[in-house]
């Protein structure tokens, strides 16, 4: 009955149009390297406070689902992740654009982003108050074998090799140790300046490797794609065949994931990547434009979106820092997270959730019809889009933390990766490091001070057995590939 | 020399010019930490409520976040002292990096325009624990080894543990995290004994039973949640409290440093505005200039102290 309720709530013209306008500025926000969601999100907070709660919640809940699919769309178009989450996509879906797919690319992209939204959500409604404890029993321990988790992915992500692939993983985790201890609070190679002591801004960073290494390798193309690429051949595109066992894996990890509290979308998206790679029967296709790896990355970082709210809506936990700020709008209308959500408040409550359904149908239609004209960007000349490109990676690296610091970073990470790229070094690799590394090492010297330095707390809990377990399945299988390469190339010379 | 006099000069002279049209263009307020947090939600509020008086007037939040804050409090010492730019600091990390010597600036370097708000600190544990006061917690405490989450060394809550250790001779297994929400899970999930935290971080939880509020490091009880009592009625004389104040720096114009003094004090005694930052769980402690001066300036020699203990 309530549901029913609450759907008449959010049926009206007033709340739609709420979605609406939330979604399409999440899609512009989450494009915009430099616009988070975050921010948005708290710039509404005073305004929304003037609108009865449903309305701001919905606009609010439209521009988080919106930006997590925005970030998408210059990740693909133009390896500029707009947001940190869709780093992996850039991986698989700029090669694509490359090769005069991108609209295919950000059609698999939108899919996977509304399937996994969308049943993310339905956890929401369906289970949260269940997945609440499953995400509190995620202690350090725990989130130090997630994070190790990950990082087998470095096998994944490296095209060069197994051991460049390693080495730029390592790369990765030593520019992870620059910042405070969090254990002594003592700095770490900070050169004695005041902007490393929170370590290497990350977006900075992305922007460098991922965006500016591309534009100073198309300076010799005429454009981004050299192929045809026309409109009608784009709208007749079809979804790959096969894809959907992928968008399943993605929405999977990225629900669970989503649920531990911690920066979870980021982590999500390469961790689906990270097993579709292992489950494709076209392996060799990754790193070149695999549709595959972008419906697991896109289904992954979007379903952390009903994930997330899971145990901010029911313990006032927020998951990251959207959730972190969703939970300042939800309280300044007097909603305070926890059981009495669901009971005294249960209408907006599931009006909210609902509105999320909504906004997700929103950027599904939006990216279908835009897709075809978004991918046209691969054809204009690169004499034009390197030079406003590179705009707004400076405009976008200096507004995350209004810092000047940030722009010369990312320049140092702009030429310092186009010359690790060039010498076969993984970007991609050295990013997963830089994500994964704080968490690791958080995880684990936290768990060994709970522990009193016993380590058998890594082992202890069925969760921890469970990821040792996923773990090392990820890691025997291309291990496994790699020696059998390396034994056929020694059989082939000594045939020769 | 008559290079920087002259340009005091011109200084000076832009400021008299610039007092009787006060203000005449956008201000800026520095927020030395992230949107979307407390401090930042403060901040947004005090300028919806300020616009409200200073018809006209445009203002913009600048965040700074960073490093303990350190990043925005260096980043307010730098600014032109135009009267054009407010700073919003937040204690005890405003005066622990003075006292750490990590700072470059001092109080002095501030005219302190006053207290905003304040978030008492708290000793919080799962609903479930057996430890129900901070008796039973010494108690625990010296039976055997336990884990005290903190929100990073340095932190207000660091500092209330050292506080609670040094006091009651016990030695907790100190675990600092990063943010509120890693402390939360820990004691919502039963992965630590005891948490130094804030009141507004853990008031929903604790009202839904979900934790145990054992102690409320003040000298009176709060009033949104009069059942929990303070440190000193249980006997012990840990006090601890983040404060969020506004400043601007000292050498702005006596004239213009009072009008934004008067802002400031119409804004926190605004009925809206306090309704607001009490649904935000903001609890409102104004406390003007000198008041506010006096309080930082004790602050900073207690941290010294315990600095000087133990230093971080």
């Amino acid at each position: 009955m309530i549901l029913l309720d609450a759907l008449q709530a959010v049926m009206t013209v007033d709340a739609l149009f709420a979605i609406f306008v939330g979604t399409v500025s999440g899609i512009i926000i989450g494009g915009m390297p430099g616009l988070t969601a975050t921010m948005a999100v708290a710039l509404l907070i005073p305004i929304t406070f003037s609108f009865t709660p449903l309305i701001g919640l919905s606009i609010m809940g439209g521009v988080y689902a919106g930006a997590m699919y925005g970030g998408s769309i210059p990740a693909i178009l133009l390896s500029t992740p707009g947001t940190p989450a869709a780093a992996a996509t850039a991986i698989e879906g700029y090669p694509l654009t490359q090769q005069g797919k991108g609209g295919l690319a950000l059609k698999v992209s939108v899919v996977a982003s509304f399937v996994g939204g969308t049943f993310s959500v339905f956890v929401l409604l369906a289970i949260a108050p269940i997945l609440a404890d499953f995400a509190l029993k995620f202690g350090p321990a725990e989130y130090f074998l997630l994070a190790l988790m990950g990082l087998t992915g470095v096998v994944s992500v490296a095209t060069g090799g197994l051991a460049k692939g390693i080495i730029s993983g390592l790369i990765g985790l030593i520019i992870a140790l620059i910042g405070t201890d969090p254990m002594t609070g003592m700095t770490r190679y900070d050169f004695g300046m005041v902007e490393l002591y929170e370590g290497v801004s990350f977006m900075p960073a992305l922007i460098g490797m991922f965006s500016i290494t591309q534009m100073l390798a198309l300076t010799s193309e005429k454009s981004i794609s050299n192929s045809d690429v026309d409109l009608k051949s784009i709208k007749r595109d079809k979804m790959p065949k096969g894809i959907w066992p992928f968008i399943a894996f993605g929405t999977g990890v990225g629900t669970v994931v989503g649920i531990i509290p911690g920066e979870g979308a980021t982590i999500a998206a390469f961790l689906s990547y990270n097993v579709a790679k292992a489950k494709s029967k076209l392996k060799h296709l990754f790193g070149k434009g695999n549709p595959e790896g972008i419906a697991a990355a896109e289904a992954g970082n979007n379903a952390c979106v009903g994930g997330s709210l899971v145990p901010l809506l029911t313990l006032g936990v927020p998951g990251n820092t959207v959730s972190a700020a969703l939970m300042g709008g939800l309280m300044i209308q007097g909603l305070i997270p926890g059981p009495e959500l669901f009971t005294k408040h249960a209408v907006i409550t599931y009006g909210f959730i609902l509105s999320l359904f909504i906004a997700n149908i929103v950027f599904l239609v939006i990216g279908l019809f835009f897709a075809p004209y978004f991918a046209k960007i691969a054809k204009i000349p690169t004499s034009i889009l390197v030079a406003a490109i590179s705009v707004f990676a400076i405009i976008g690296s200096y507004s995350i933390n209004n810092s000047m610091f940030d722009v010369w970073l990312m320049l140092l990470f702009a030429f310092s990766g186009f010359f690790l790229d060039k010498l076969g070094f993984s970007l991609s690799a050295i990013i997963l490091g830089m994500i994964l590394g704080p968490i690791a090492e958080n995880g684990f010297t936290q768990a060994m001070t709970i522990s009193a330095g016993d380590s058998s707390i890594f082992f202890a809990s069925t969760i921890a057995k469970i990821l040792w377990a996923i773990t090392i399945i990820l890691l025997i299988q291309p291990l496994f590939t790699h020696y059998k390469d390396r034994r056929q190339r020694a059989k082939a010379m000594r045939a020769e | 020399m008559k290079k920087v006099l002259s340009t005091l000069a011109l200084c000076a002279a832009m400021t008299i010019g610039a007092s009787a049209g006060y203000p005449s263009k956008t201000i800026k307020l520095i927020v030395p930490s992230k949107a979307g947090g407390s401090t930042d939600t403060t901040a947004r509020l005090f300028i919806d409520t300020a616009k409200k008086y200073w018809k006209g007037a445009d203002f913009i939040v600048v965040n700074k976040p960073g490093a303990g804050g350190l990043i925005g409090f260096a980043y307010e010492q730098r600014q032109k002292p135009d009267g054009y730019t407010f700073g919003l600091m937040f204690t005890p990390q405003f005066v622990a990096h003075i006292v750490s010597k990590k700072a470059k600036y001092t109080l002095d370097d501030f005219n302190i325009i006053g207290n905003i708000a304040q978030d008492p600190g708290i000793v919080v544990v799962n609903a479930s624990s057996e430890v129900k006061t901070l008796d039973d917690l010494v108690k625990l405490a010296k039976a055997k080894k336990i884990t005290a989450a903190v929100n990073g060394i340095g932190s207000d809550d660091f500092l209330a543990a050292k506080q609670f250790e040094a006091q009651t001779g016990v030695s907790f297994n100190l675990l600092p995290t990063k943010g509120s929400t890693e402390q939360k899970t820990a004691i919502l999930g039963n992965h630590v004994e005891v948490a130094f935290m804030n009141l507004s971080q853990m008031l929903a939880n604790h009202k839904a039973g979900k934790v145990r509020i054992i102690a409320i490091l003040d000298k009176k009880r709060a009033d949104v949640a009069p059942d929990i009592p303070t440190s000193v009625e249980q006997k012990y004389n840990v006090l601890m409290t983040a404060t969020r104040g506004m400043l601007v720096r000292k050498e702005v114009k006596k004239e213009i440093a009072d009008k934004i003094s008067d802002l400031y004090m119409k804004v926190v005694k605004d009925p809206g505005f306090q309704e607001k930052a009490k649904k935000s769980f903001i609890f409102l402690d104004p406390r003007p200039g000198a008041e506010y001066k006096s309080y930082l300036e004790g602050l900073q020699a207690d941290t010294q102290k315990v600095f000087d203990k133990t230093p971080w």
